[in-house]
């Protein structure tokens, strides 16, 4: 396998953070940008240790992570720092394989080697992905999985795809977003059709099919879940019921947590289930719009998590930005990489700094941390909104190929005339 | 004929309420003793005995239940012991932390701060346990004008091993155990008048007229007590007591130990209650000899001077009962370092700067020349959450595992309305002598909704405080003399995160108004046909 110089590199170096004994881990570990209550390290533990001493670790309330984590923590592996760097190093693997599978490329041939080693950097280096990994937060492992889905469906195998993404569903619910534009890349092609869209390509009869190899694997996932935890379903509750009540309102970057603070009781429900049906209603129209290209919706949907995501880290806007490097064709045609960039930067700089006052210091209070997060919403929804613009722009082209192609087309007819375009809506 | 008829039956219908009228019995007792700190501790308890009287079976809660005579038994209580088929009941009320290792053991063990309330009921098919327990809170809250309703399931547990039954076992049902404390509660005047109510003299003769408000809430720690406990052989037997720490040395201008009952209370005894077959008071002379009692005329009996106040007695009321010692300008306190009173002292402290997490850490010292062995009961509400896995047992900074065992953890278990009970943690912890035992742990402080916030949110939360009980000695083969009850440490008060309270509105607008910019964009986005026109200049 030919892979570029900078991922063994950076490989060497993820290996290396996990062995040496850094010296803020215990820090990293408890911070609430980097691990939300569903995946946070300590609570992993806690769960290990209640497993350890027979008592059924759901019961608590103070523990969320799938079976599936736990049995795999209790019996093959216990939690150590190297495995989430062997999945960071997965999920790069997997980056620049979808990247591979996108441009059409065979990966023993490797081209384009500046390419690969921008890919494994944003990657690997991207700090919204590196701090949760060294916070041993699970979302590591969701995030590889999505990408491993991804992968698989690129490269038209089936049945890996639909078992990962079945998995990351099963880790993380949200993930179901994401299981229409796979089963879409899986009938047709990852390859790029921004710039020439076109009606769907491939075969839907097969996607029936498909969704039920998907619910096998899933209800087989959960029957595992079952045995695992002695026939008990509060799991299910535990883990999946807690990205739809939000019973653990422990503060994070995302929208959810201080919205349902301060929301009035008898309110709760009620935008409880709007703001689940939120993250469901892009489903459709983003796949419907972006048809020709499903990669490209799955890239809008993940996205669309990074933002509005219940229980969001930095790892989630953080998968959405790296994965932003395997779609270079849109990078022109990004209306404001900067603001979004400096939004970005600004919520990531102040957001440590106002928990800590809140937190810590006591001199800020909650409303400080608050609108550091409503400007993480920001930097988000610009990325995504930017994103979209982006994918679809492109397919109109440049205003200087038009007046070529124009004067290609009609002999010289216009010539000297200066053509703009713009857009007007339908 | 018919007129005798008439009476037969009257007298047929009295006889059943002739024969419920059972033998009752009251004492009344108060203990006074000097502490080493120039302190003051007074017991008074009272005893009502309704001689061969047993607990209601649960079962029959749906029949009618026999009538209820009593002449000195409190009816109130009586009838709340009743309704709710209580087996035996524990209700104390404390203000204050009692100083184990200056006080020694206190005569009536439940010390913990605020209030504190465990029953024994029978299990039964009629009405379940919770639901009784639920009523009895909320009868009891009424009776002795004290929070209790919120003893709710948030603050209700279990813990069979630490609070056991004091008295008999029936044999009609298995029996379960409630218990639930509030540290917050505080104590007062109105929870006194209808303690005083339950007695069969009130305060208007016998000890009981000696309980001033104003002094026993002014003193250093107070705390009174009911106890419902029903013995096989003697009946159920209904204990009332109060407990006070005076401090001569602060109230008296010359900064003298002296007391006497007219200083302490500011009242008299100015007649004996007559339906008491005993009355006495017990003063618990202290070991040097340097100190003079008077009337000088009590029964000295193991160190105790006792003085025979009911009216079968021959002695007359003595007026006043003093204690002083004319040898003694001022009081000097002993100075530190003090080795303590009680064999074991127990620090309990959470540390931590954060808002969100803290590391709760227990030191046990054992003082006694004996390896002592006790358990270890932590009932922790669920907005604490311990995290077990970081559980350490140190001696010296060193790990010795070893000594912690027989560990169970109940992780906070889901109630009604999203609610949790919350956890329970109880192990047994051996401590070698003259050493002392760190337990630590890591805990997470949660985050709350806002309206879940009392409504004075910055003071923080009253953490109950963890209690360390004797073993069994049948269990527990350990050859100590040592002989206790349960011991309390003090609460902990935490800070909990809080969030802005006056921003709900705030808050929906805002976050609202994001959410549906980034809809709109995409869905506006989306919803274009994308065109090239020519623009004509």
């Amino acid at each position: 396998m030919n892979t570029p110089p900078a991922f063994s590199f950076l490989v060497c170096l993820r290996l290396l953070l996990a062995v040496l004994p850094l010296p803020g881990q215990n820090l990293l570990k408890h911070d609430h940008q980097l691990s939300s209550p569903l995946t946070s390290n300590l609570r992993l533990k806690e769960g290990l240790w209640l497993l350890d001493n027979n008592i059924d670790p759901y019961t608590g309330g103070s523990f969320h992570h799938s079976p599936l984590l736990l049995s795999v923590f209790s019996t093959i592996v216990p939690p150590l720092p190297i495995i989430w760097a062997i999945s960071d190093a997965v999920g790069a693997w997997a980056l620049l394989r979808i990247w591979h599978a996108r441009q059409g490329l065979s990966f023993q041939k490797g081209t384009r080697p500046n390419v690969e080693n921008l890919i494994t950097s944003v990657y690997l280096l991207n700090p919204y992905l590196l701090l949760p990994s060294l916070a041993l937060s699970t979302s590591t492992f969701e995030n590889t999985l999505t990408l491993l889905a991804l992968m698989f469906a690129s490269q038209g195998k089936v049945s890996s795809a639909l078992l990962a993404i079945a998995f990351a569903v099963h880790l993380t619910s949200s993930s179901i977003l994401l299981l229409l534009p796979i089963l879409m890349i899986l009938v047709s092609s990852p390859v790029s059709h921004l710039a020439s869209p076109r009606p769907f390509h491939g075969n839907l009869k097969r996607i029936p099919f498909l969704f039920g190899e998907f619910t096998l694997y899933w209800l087989v996932l959960v029957g595992a879940a079952c045995i695992i935890t002695g026939g008990s379903w509060s799991w299910v509750r535990a883990s999946w019921g807690a990205t739809l009540t939000l019973p653990d309102l422990t503060p994070n970057p995302g929208l959810w947590w201080y919205f349902f603070t301060e929301m009035f009781d008898h309110f709760r429900p009620f935008f409880l289930m709007v703001f689940s049906v939120h993250l469901v209603i892009y489903i459709l129209p983003i796949c419907i719009k972006f048809q020709h290209d499903p990669l490209y919706a799955a890239f809008l949907l993940i996205g669309v998590l990074g933002t509005f995501k219940a229980y969001l880290t930095l790892a989630d806007p953080g998968l959405f930005i790296s994965m932003i490097s395997i779609f270079p064709e849109v990078h022109g045609y990004l209306r404001h990489p900067i603001i979004t960039t400096l939004l970005h930067l600004h919520a990531a700089l102040l957001l440590p700094l106002q928990h800590v006052l809140w937190v810590s210091e006591g001199r800020g209070n909650a409303n400080f941390y608050y609108a550091a997060s409503l400007v993480m919403g920001m930097a988000g929804g610009a990325g995504l909104v930017d994103a979209c613009w982006a994918g679809m722009r492109i397919a109109v082209g440049d205003a200087k190929e038009w007046v070529e192609e124009k004067v290609d087309g009609e002999k010289g007819k216009d010539e000297g005339k200066v053509v703009w375009w713009e857009v007007v809506q339908q | 004929m018919r007129r005798a008829s008439v009476w037969i039956f009257l007298a047929y219908l009295c006889t059943p309420s002739f024969a419920l009228y059972r033998k009752e019995i009251y004492k009344e007792d108060l203990r006074i003793q000097s502490l080493r700190d120039g302190r003051v501790s007074t017991t008074f308890s009272f005893v009502t005995v309704l001689e061969g009287a047993g607990p209601r079976n649960p079962k029959a809660l749906g029949q009618r239940d026999e009538s209820q005579h009593y002449a000195l038994f409190p009816l109130t209580l009586g009838q709340i012991l009743r309704e709710y088929a209580i087996t035996e009941l524990h209700l104390t009320l404390n203000a204050g932390k009692w100083n184990y290792d200056n006080w020694g053991h206190p005569h009536e063990a439940e010390v913990g701060t605020g209030a504190e309330l465990w029953a024994w009921m029978g299990a039964s098919e009629v009405t379940t346990v919770d639901e009784r327990w639920s009523g009895l809170r909320n009868a009891l809250s009424g009776l002795f004008c004290a929070s209790l309703g919120s003893l709710d399931s948030r603050r209700t547990l279990s813990p069979t091993v630490a609070f056991p039954l004091s008295g008999s076992t029936p044999t009609f049902s298995p029996h379960e155990l409630r218990h639930a404390s509030l540290p917050s509660e505080n104590v007062c005047t109105e929870n006194l008048t209808p303690f005083l109510k339950l007695l069969p003299c009130k305060s208007h003769a016998g000890l009981a007229a000696l309980l001033n408000p104003q002094k026993v809430f002014d003193a250093d720690w107070h705390g009174m007590g009911v106890h419902v406990i029903w013995k096989e052989d003697t009946g159920i037997e209904l204990k009332l007591s109060l407990q006070a720490v005076f401090n001569p040395v602060r109230t008296s201008a010359g900064k003298r130990r002296d007391w006497n009952l007219q200083s302490l209370f500011d009242r008299s005894i100015e007649r004996s209650c007559p339906v008491a077959s005993s009355s006495s008071i017990t003063v618990i002379l202290p070991e040097e000899k340097d100190h003079k009692i008077t009337p000088e005329n009590p029964a000295y009996v193991d160190g105790l001077a006792i003085y025979d106040l009911s009216s079968s007695s021959n002695f007359t009321i003595p007026s006043n009962i003093a204690m002083y010692w004319p040898s003694e300008h001022s009081f000097q306190y002993p100075l530190p370092p003090l080795t303590p009173i009680t064999p074991l002292s127990v620090k309990r402290t959470i540390h931590g700067t954060t808002q969100t997490r803290g590391v709760l850490s227990v030191s046990v010292t054992n003082n006694s020349p004996q390896e002592i062995s006790v358990g270890y009961l932590e009932m922790m509400p669920a907005l604490i959450t311990m995290w077990m896995h970081t559980l350490k047992v140190e001696i010296n900074s060193q790990i010795r595992s070893d000594l912690l065992s027989e560990l169970k953890y109940h992780p906070p278990s889901p109630q009604s309305n999203d609610r949790f009970s919350p956890s329970m943690l109880q192990a047994v912890l051996t401590i070698p002598p003259k050493t002392t035992l760190k337990i630590s742990m890591e805990v997470n402080k949660a985050f709350l909704k806002y309206t879940e916030h009392p409504p004075d949110a910055m003071r923080g939360w009253d953490l109950p405080g963890a209690v360390f009980f004797p073993l069994s000695q049948l269990s527990h083969n350990i050859s100590s003399s040592y002989d206790w009850e349960r011991i309390y440490t003090p609460t902990l008060l935490v800070d909990l995160p809080t969030p802005d309270f006056s921003m709900p509105y705030n808050v929906i607008i805002l976050s609202c108004t994001l959410m549906t910019l980034i809809f709109g964009s995409i869905f506006n986005l989306l919803t274009r046909k994308w065109v090239v026109m020519e623009i004509q200049e």
